[in-house]
């Protein structure tokens, strides 16, 4: 069956400026993302996995390349469009989670959902990152994987199609981790949302339909993983 | 240069906005320190020089006239210094346009020598007594010389007695007593080209308004230990039966008291305004230390954990508050400098005073530099001392999140229910950060307040005019007249072609007793028929002369301690013919802005003088278009002294509120730069705490424009809550104001207009919106993944 491409990299490069020097952060990097799988991109530290992540979540311009999200090139129109881009397609969950502290859990979801036209119901959302009954906390009054939970519920609320996480289970233990990788599986089976996951913990991509391993900016080797396992089933 | 003083240096350099703002509050206060009290210390010591080295006495007694010889009489009374006899009358001049104006001759004894209240040249010569020819040389006050474009060898003719008399300048000088030449106290303002000081030698001035080897003025100056009430007693009883007019203190004195009265002014601006800016900067210094302190907890706990001592690391944020202070206090030491020349030349131009009036005065400048350091280090200090609680292991961990907490308003569920997000944020950052928000908001009311009371002083003067030239007095001429004369001899104005209507008054000078107290006063009498004049009452109701008692001047009143339907005696002190006592009942009070004088019926004054129908001046309507014609008219008549155009008048008076404008630019200029550095520094503050938040909030997908207006929700609050709380403040300000200066002479209203009040709110949000366009610039240039990569 022939995949449908939700979005296109064409010979992605990001050049960092660092004074005297520059950086090749990413280079002449291509890959298509099909819509609806997830994928679980593996690299070692420095090895540009957080920059292509940037770049297709629409908070970075490459140097040179194209970035093709459906039939538009987001990569052309400035701030603008990427901003859109953003708050429309895009939902990120990052590894410190980056809640407001002045809002409390309901309220961080709330702010993402009053910036699209058709959010998903804010009360089943709570309820399915398991979190109804503290939603009026503040993020200083939770745990870090409550806080995980409220950061991927404020990133689907907007129903977007394209969820980036980045090192989403980095700063939580064994346990907490392995239920959030399940609430991202659900998610993605369930709306059909496409998922990308950005990990340097290897065992993870066996949950992934395919997988990206990246070395010093390059994509060295994508694998087709025909029978992924349920997170249950990881061990690290 | 050590390694901290570096640290702290570099982190200004990339601060640099934050540290200029905070200077630019520091700069604020002393400019206007530096600047005022230059001006007033400058003003104070050249008044103090000058009236030392001129000797300038200490009492005043006026009298009808009295041989020379009084003089030695009084010089024996037990207390008294030294003593000067001279003559001093006022006469009218005729000028080549044939209009007229006023010469106040004054004697001097030649040699002047040590003489009371002497006078110093500041062009030509003075004086020499000619006894030849029917020439008389004056030296003139340099205002009137001025005003009316007069030169060496010009000459000027003066009426006496109904006859034309020439005098030749031949300089001019200042005297301790004519620093600031008003008429009377019944002027708003000098008229140099109305008014002027002819000083002449004493035999000449005697001969020529025939009184030979008479005086009818008196100086004094007291022994040091002298009881003053006593002497002043002793010197009347003397003077009595000369005819004595008025006895008054230096106090009194007309041109001591308005330069008292400008000094008062500039003393109330030296202390109160320099104080707001520097309590302010204390406070944005401290507010700034603080989150310093704060976002540099790891490096300050590595620091202790190196070795360094407590006290090196406050001295090391001290250095902070410190270098704010210092560059704020050199920028504000070298504007203020400027600015003390302007006002030293502005000085200059409304007082007579001699040319050693100094630009600046270093002892403001050193006090300035102290008063910014000490407050540097107050503020410095106060914040620094959070440094000792910071346990070296502990701080090297990073800070627990911010604890987001409940704000007042949730109290209040139907309307937080009704907030968005944006809004349920800013309030609880708002309440996260009360002490910055305070601060903040109190530089915001205190800048409202300062626009308020600059805008203010256009409100006053325009009402004052409104009251005073237009609805006050609607004639278009005044005449006064050289003596007393009968009423009907002004039909011969009436006749004069453009004259629509006439009405006459009597000017009459009295002493009000009521009890073991008195006062002089001018009693000013019209007739029945009295349209050209308004009079209104102490609650600011019009109200009409009754035909018997007398409406006397609220400041009077105040200084009797008389209340309506009280009786006073009333004692004429006419120059010429004899005393007469009467009782009058006092019928009301009547309020006046400026000047003073009381009200009396026109038939009831000519009783208390015992005449019928005399009168000293008229009012007079003319045809529209008729004006200068008829003035120049009635300058020719005989017997006119003066006549004042009510054009004249408000053109003179518009021609000092130039000077003004330039004093409430730079108010203006002050309120919006304290509001701009104040609202400036928050935000950015604000901003650079945020920055994980506003990263956040981006990367979800709002714009820089919603992000910005997220912020800006935080100004709106301030703007709101500045402009509520600051406008009553200004008002409160401005009455405050007004009290301290209000003198004897003039009574300013707080009357402001609701321009004044929508002037002051829009300046301000405006500047509020600049600061915040200036400070989330930031919001643009955000790297986001940056801003979200480090652990919170």
């Amino acid at each position: 069956m022939e995949r449908k491409v939700l979005m296109r990299l064409d010979r992605v490069t990001k050049t960092y400026d660092m004074g005297e020097i520059k950086v090749e952060a990413l280079k002449e990097t291509s890959l298509d993302i099909f819509d609806g799988e997830m994928l679980v991109i593996l690299g070692p530290s420095g090895s540009g996995k957080s920059t292509l992540l940037n770049i297709m979540g629409g908070m970075d311009s490459p140097t040179s390349g194209l970035v093709i999200f459906g039939d538009k090139n987001i990569t052309a129109g400035g701030e603008d469009v990427l901003t859109q881009y953003r708050r429309n397609q895009v939902g990120f969950v990052f590894q410190f989670y980056n809640l407001i502290p002045d809002l409390t859990a309901r309220e961080n979801v709330e702010l993402a959902s009053e910036l699209v036209k058709n959010p998903l119901p804010i009360d089943d959302i709570l309820k399915e990152v398991g979190l109804n009954e503290r939603m009026d906390h503040f993020p200083s009054q939770m745990s870090g994987g409550e806080q995980q939970r409220i950061s991927i519920a404020r990133a689907v609320i907007k129903n977007p199609r394209l969820l980036l996480c980045d090192e989403p289970t980095g700063a939580l233990d064994y346990e907490t981790g392995k239920l959030i990788l399940a609430l991202l599986k659900k998610i993605n089976q369930e709306t059909g949302c496409t998922v990308i996951l950005i990990t340097h913990n290897i065992a993870i991509g066996a949950m992934g339909d395919r997988v990206a391993r990246m070395r010093s900016g390059h994509i060295v080797e994508i694998t087709e993983n025909l029978n992924p396992i349920s997170p249950e089933g990881i061990e690290w | 240069m050590g390694i901290l003083s570096k640290k702290i240096w570099r982190y200004i350099v990339r601060n640099l906005g934050q540290f200029l703002a905070a200077a630019a509050v520091v700069m604020g206060g002393i400019l206007v320190y530096v600047s005022m009290s230059s001006a007033y210390y400058n003003l104070g010591e050249a008044r103090a020089d000058f009236y030392r080295e001129n000797h300038f006495s200490d009492y005043y007694f006026q009298f009808v006239k009295a041989p020379d010889g009084v003089i030695k009489q009084i010089e024996g009374v037990d207390g008294v210094k030294q003593v000067s006899g001279r003559i001093q009358r006022d006469l009218p001049v005729i000028k080549d346009n044939n209009e007229r104006a006023t010469a106040r001759i004054v004697s001097y004894n030649l040699p002047m020598a040590d003489d009371l209240n002497k006078i110093t040249i500041v062009q030509g010569r003075l004086f020499e007594e000619i006894k030849s020819s029917g020439l008389t040389e004056v030296v003139l006050d340099p205002k009137y010389l001025q005003a009316n474009n007069l030169g060496w060898g010009d000459e000027i003719t003066v009426i006496v007695e109904g006859k034309e008399v020439f005098f030749t300048v031949v300089g001019s000088a200042i005297g301790p007593e004519f620093i600031y030449t008003m008429k009377d106290n019944a002027d708003i303002l000098p008229d140099p080209q109305k008014f002027g000081i002819f000083m002449v030698e004493k035999h000449q001035a005697q001969q020529l308004l025939n009184m030979p080897d008479q005086i009818n003025q008196i100086l004094i100056a007291f022994d040091p230990e002298a009881d003053q009430t006593a002497v002043v007693n002793t010197i009347k009883e003397i003077l009595k039966p000369y005819g004595l007019l008025a006895s008054y203190p230096r106090s009194d004195q007309l041109s001591d008291a308005m330069l008292e009265a400008e000094l008062d002014q500039l003393r109330a601006v030296t202390t109160v305004l320099p104080l707001i800016f520097l309590a302010i900067a204390a406070a944005i210094q401290f507010v700034i230390l603080r989150r310093m302190i704060k976002t540099q907890r790891p490096q300050i706990g590595l620091m202790k954990g190196t070795g360094y001592h407590n006290y090196q690391i406050m001295i090391h944020y001290l250095y902070y508050a410190v270098a704010v202070s210092m560059a704020g206090a050199l920028a504000g030491i070298l504007l203020g400098i400027r600015l003390a020349f302007y006002f030293t030349d502005l000085y200059a131009t409304y007082f007579n005073l001699p040319v050693y009036l100094k630009g600046f005065n270093v002892q403001a400048v050193i006090s300035g530099l102290v008063m910014c350091l000490v407050i540097g280090c107050i503020a410095g200090l106060t914040a620094s001392v959070g440094v000792i609680k910071i346990q070296p292991a502990q701080a090297m961990r990073p800070e627990p999140p911010a604890i987001g907490g409940k704000s007042l308003l949730e109290y209040w569920p139907w309307l937080w229910k009704r907030l968005t997000a944006g809004w349920k944020m800013t309030m609880r950052n708002i309440n996260r950060n009360r002490g910055r928000f305070a601060v903040t908001l109190l530089g915001i009311i205190f800048s409202v307040a300062l626009l308020v009371i600059s805008f203010f002083v256009y409100d006053a003067v325009d009402y004052m005019m409104q009251k005073f030239f237009y609805e006050g007095q609607t004639y278009d001429i005044s005449v006064r007249f050289g003596s007393l004369i009968a009423e009907k001899e002004i039909l011969t104005i009436n006749h004069v072609e453009g004259v629509q209507k006439v009405e006459p008054f009597l000017e009459l000078p009295v002493r009000i007793h009521c009890g073991n107290r008195s006062e002089d006063e001018l009693l000013l009498a019209y007739g029945p028929d009295l349209t050209m004049k308004k009079l209104e009452d102490d609650s600011g109701q019009p109200i009409l002369i009754p035909d018997n008692g007398i409406l006397l001047n609220e400041r009077t009143a105040r200084k009797l301690n008389v209340k309506q339907g009280e009786q006073v005696e009333i004692e004429t002190l006419l120059p010429t013919g004899p005393v007469h006592w009467e009782a009058v009942v006092i019928a009301g009070q009547v309020r006046q802005m400026v000047g003073s004088g009381s009200y009396i019926d026109l038939q009831q004054a000519n009783r208390l003088l015992q005449e019928r129908n005399l009168i000293s001046g008229a009012m007079i309507k003319v045809d529209p278009g008729t004006s200068s014609q008829v003035e120049m008219e009635i300058n020719g008549m005989l017997g006119v002294a003066s006549v004042l155009s009510h054009q004249k008048e408000i053109a003179n008076f518009k021609s000092y509120l130039g000077t003004m404008n330039f004093s409430i630019a730079i108010m203006v200029l002050f309120a919006a730069a304290l509001g701009f550095a104040i609202v400036y520094n928050a935000s950015v503050m604000n901003l650079a705490e945020r920055d994980r938040e506003i990263g956040c909030m981006r990367v979800i997908g709002f714009s820089v424009k919603e992000v910005s207006g997220l912020l800006a929700k935080e100004n709106i609050v301030h703007s709101i809550l500045g402009v509520a709380l600051g406008l009553p403040f200004g008002r409160y300000l401005a009455q405050a104001y007004m009290q301290s200066i209000t003198t004897d002479l003039y009574t300013l209203p707080v009357i402001i207009y609701p321009r004044t009040y929508f002037l002051a709110a829009f300046g301000t949000i405006l500047f509020i919106f600049l600061a915040h366009k200036f400070s989330v610039r930031g919001v643009k240039k955000l790297d986001l993944a940056e801003a979200l990569k480090s652990p919170e």
